[in-house]
């Protein structure tokens, strides 16, 4: 009969060691949810953000923004540039090994330019590469990268997702980067179940010593915001990058939930058609501009932000502040269109459906430019008709969309007063931007795009209404889970469950 | 009987089908607004950049031309690749298809249990508690959204009180509650059509007639007016049953669950022509499929009818 109580108490012992061993397991492994299924997770495939916040973990670049923003050393040790601007010389790090074994070298990283470069590759990115002329390895440990002509913006596409290593090796033998990725990364890919979940396990040899710190991260792949919100509470979810403005009261008496505060780098604006009557009149332009009151947009609409007043994110290095131009003034704006002559003319602001922030700011909008005596109508439509007819086939008045941050001013302002998608025309603006990718001079750079961003602010192609703050939420054990400043990618590297 | 030839007929019928419906599927999509590259590109993709993706695509090439070698490739059932992924599509669609299988089942065992007994019950005692009962169930099915049962339930069976999982498909567990979701609301248009069915046999003549010989209730009602009734139960079970394998795009968006649904409404969403023209023939099959399974049940049920 004493044996009963023995064996019950072995086996609730062994029940707790193994409850423990669990939880000893489990610990390492923060639990990420993620909002959408990535297309793919080939970096050079791609311009869809959720891929690159994946993968930025698989993969590591030759150079990298550091948490403010300054491009640092990453695969490369050190870089120099000749005073041309056509020569860069990388030196790389020595003893970085891929996943898959492969030791990397110059090879491999004249193989993943080829690769960007190709034609066959089609990649959205293959334009940034287009000045390079030649890829030099006079030895394993340095590449030599010829350009045709000076283009400094290179730098901050190689630090970019898109300006990933991938191995030689399989390159070569036509490996599917996009099912599997392999790279030299602080994570190892190990599964993804389509539209279910992305597993990813520490690289135990990743060349930042003592990095990452997690066993392994899982991506969860949530679409319903609302089951995100509950999971992030209830804490079978670690992390999500995006808490709705709308769900922050729900946090505010949780504990065990921390939110944490950021300006994005997102360029949030108004569109305005330049080439549709009467918007082609800076007058009714402007007017606009005096109607709407950005603050309002930015608070209500996005959960605050900072205003802006040209095309740049209002934390950006190269941004100056012109909003003394324009401040909400609807007496103005009455006058303006009265000037104009708009009188019962219908408007109509396209949007994004998928993007209900926007939505959002496109019915403020609505009701601010009606208080002015303007006639507005909204139209809902999907993200690939919005790309086709608003953005690249130009059927629009209005659009409400948040333009991502660039590393490189060049990546933001590119293409502008040629008659992209606003269709504003300006041969001065135009010039110098154009100008101004050739320069390398920080100081000589800027004087060009203070000018350029004068000009666009004055002839108001846009609304600025500025750039917005993000949530981003985890439980409050998780310590040093970042964002790449510019890129809005999820560095796992400093991240700790305590 | 003749059943092969009602197979053959039945075959020659789907390959019609699945041709005409293909070929509308082909045009309207490439007509409408949208374009698959420009998704792929993204907004910072310069027109070269767009044309080279144009390019690998084929989707640069004449309308015709893209038309004739999405027939040929149909007549050998390869559906391409996805343009987004570069995944066969058939593959995609096979990943995915278990799953909503088994919650389409799982949906459909629980709306017929809910359904049936208690259709059956409100035709055979109209106005007595069971009547009452089904009659605020069905109401309650068809006017609370599935979204709105679904987080409802998550909220109850997986933060309060956690039974169940959050999101995922690991487990059996994990399908309970979103084919809980789907069944419901079938359970209603399911219930509605029992107890209609079963009342309008009771109506009839012969049933008087079976009073008459003497017949006792039980063999009256539950062999002779059941049997009856079932065939239009039937029907209508198969067109729901076809529904859910489509995939129930918004129980698995609720849910997180990796099924045909969510597969099929990014394909719309990106405009991966190969998919969605996969998709749609898919769908089309199993429906037909669905369809001649209810025609040999009801062959089963009442040998009168017969296959034609």
């Amino acid at each position: 009969m004493k044996k009963v109580p023995r064996i019950a108490s072995l086996c609730i012992l062994f029940a707790f060691s193994a409850a423990s061993l669990v939880v000893a397991q489990t610990k390492g492994t923060l639990v990420f949810g993620l909002s959408g299924n990535p297309d793919t997770l080939d970096p050079q495939k791609t311009a869809g953000t959720l891929t690159f916040q994946v993968v930025k973990s698989f993969y590591d670049t030759l150079v990298e923004p550091n948490t403010d923003g300054t491009i640092v050393p990453a695969l490369a040790e050190s870089w120099t540039v000749s005073p041309d601007g056509l020569i860069w010389t990388f030196k790389l790090r020595r003893n970085v090994v891929f996943h898959n074994g492969q030791p990397f070298t110059s090879k491999d990283v004249r193989a993943s330019l080829e690769r960007i470069k190709d034609e066959a590759t089609a990649s959205p990115k293959r334009s940034e590469f287009a000045a390079i002329k030649e890829i030099r390895t006079p030895d394993a440990a340095t590449v030599v990268i010829v350009l045709s002509q000076p283009y400094a913006p290179l730098l901050a596409s190689l630090a970019s997702g898109w300006g990933a290593i991938l191995p030689s090796g399989l390159i070569a033998s036509g490996h599917n980067f996009g099912a599997e990725p392999v790279g030299t990364g602080p994570f190892k890919f190990e599964k993804w179940i389509r539209d279910n979940k992305i597993t990813m396990v520490r690289n135990d040899t990743y060349w930042m010593k003592g990095l990452p710190k997690l066993a392994k991260v899982e991506f969860q792949i949530i679409p319903e915001r609302a089951v995100q919100v509950q999971g992030l509470s209830a804490g079978v979810i670690d992390a999500v990058e995006f808490i709705d403005p709308e769900d922050l009261p729900l946090f505010s008496s949780n504990p065990k939930v921390s939110i944490k505060k950021e300006l994005t780098s997102l360029i949030m604006v108004m569109a305005m058609n330049c080439s549709r009557e009467p918007l082609n009149d800076l007058r009714v332009r402007q007017a606009v501009n005096y109607a709407i009151d950005k603050q309002v947009v930015l608070d209500v609409a996005y959960g605050g932000g900072k205003v802006g007043s040209t095309f740049l994110d209002t934390g950006n290095a190269y941004y100056t502040d012109f909003s003394y131009l324009y401040p909400y003034n609807p007496d103005k704006a009455r006058q303006l269109l009265k000037a104009a002559g708009v009188d019962t003319r219908e408007f109509t602001i396209t949007v994004p459906q998928n993007y209900p922030l926007h939505v959002k700011a496109a019915e403020l909008i609505q009701q601010m430019l009606e208080k002015v005596g303007m006639h507005v109508k909204l139209q809902l439509v999907d993200w690939s008709t919005w790309l086709s007819s608003v953005y690249n086939g130009g059927n629009y008045d209005f659009t409400v969309i948040g333009h991502t941050g660039k590393l490189d001013p060049d990546g933001t302002l590119a293409g502008y007063g040629t008659g992209k998608y606003v269709k504003w025309i300006n041969a001065t603006a135009a010039q110098k931007i154009k100008e101004a990718a050739a320069i390398s001079d920080f100081a000589a750079r800027k004087k060009l795009y203070t000018e350029v961003l004068e000009i666009m602010a004055k002839e108001v192609p846009f609304v600025y209404l500025g750039t917005s703050y993000r949530y981003v939420g985890t439980r409050s054990n998780v310590v040093d889970f970042r964002m790449t400043p510019n890129l809005d990618t999820f560095d796992f590297r400093w991240t700790e469950l305590k | 009987m003749d059943l092969a030839r009602f197979i053959a007929k039945r075959l020659l019928r789907l390959v019609l089908t699945v041709l005409l419906i293909s070929t509308i599927v082909f045009f309207v999509i490439r007509v409408i607004p949208g374009d698959p590259a420009l998704l792929i590109a993204g907004i910072d993709a310069t027109p070269s950049d767009i044309a080279a993706i144009r390019a690998k695509l084929g989707t640069d090439r004449p309308l015709s031309a893209q038309y004739f070698d999405f027939l040929w490739k149909v007549a050998h059932l390869d559906f391409g690749n996805s343009m987004i992924s570069e995944e066969p599509v058939t593959a995609l669609i096979l990943q995915r298809f278990p799953l909503t299988l088994a919650l389409a089942v799982l949906g459909m065992v629980i709306g017929t249990v809910i359904a049936i007994p208690i259709g059956i019950l409100s035709a055979v005692k109209p106005w007595s508690a069971w009547d009452y009962v089904g009659l605020v169930m069905s109401q309650l099915g068809m006017a609370i959204p599935s979204f709105w049962l679904g987080i409802f339930l998550l909220l109850v069976f997986a933060v309060k009180i956690p039974i169940f999982p959050l999101f995922g498909a690991e487990t059996l567990a994990s399908l309970v509650l979103p084919a809980f979701s789907l069944g419901f609301a079938r359970a209603a248009i399911l219930l509605r059509h029992t107890r209609a069915s079963m009342s309008e046999e009771l109506s009839k003549e012969y049933i008087i007639a079976a009073k008459a010989k003497g017949l006792t209730d039980r063999m009256i009602k539950y062999k002779h007016a059941l049997k009856n009734a079932l065939l239009p139960i039937i029907t209508v079970a198969g067109i729901e049953f076809g529904y859910m394998l489509g995939g129930a795009i918004i129980i698995e968006q609720v849910f997180s669950l990796p099924g045909l649904g969510r597969l099929f409404l990014y394909a719309i969403y990106q405009r991966d022509f190969p998919l969605i023209q996969g998709g749609v023939v898919f769908i089309a099959i199993v429906f037909s499929l669905v369809n001649f399974a209810a025609d040999v049940l009801y062959s089963v049920v009442n040998p009168k009818i017969r296959l034609e």
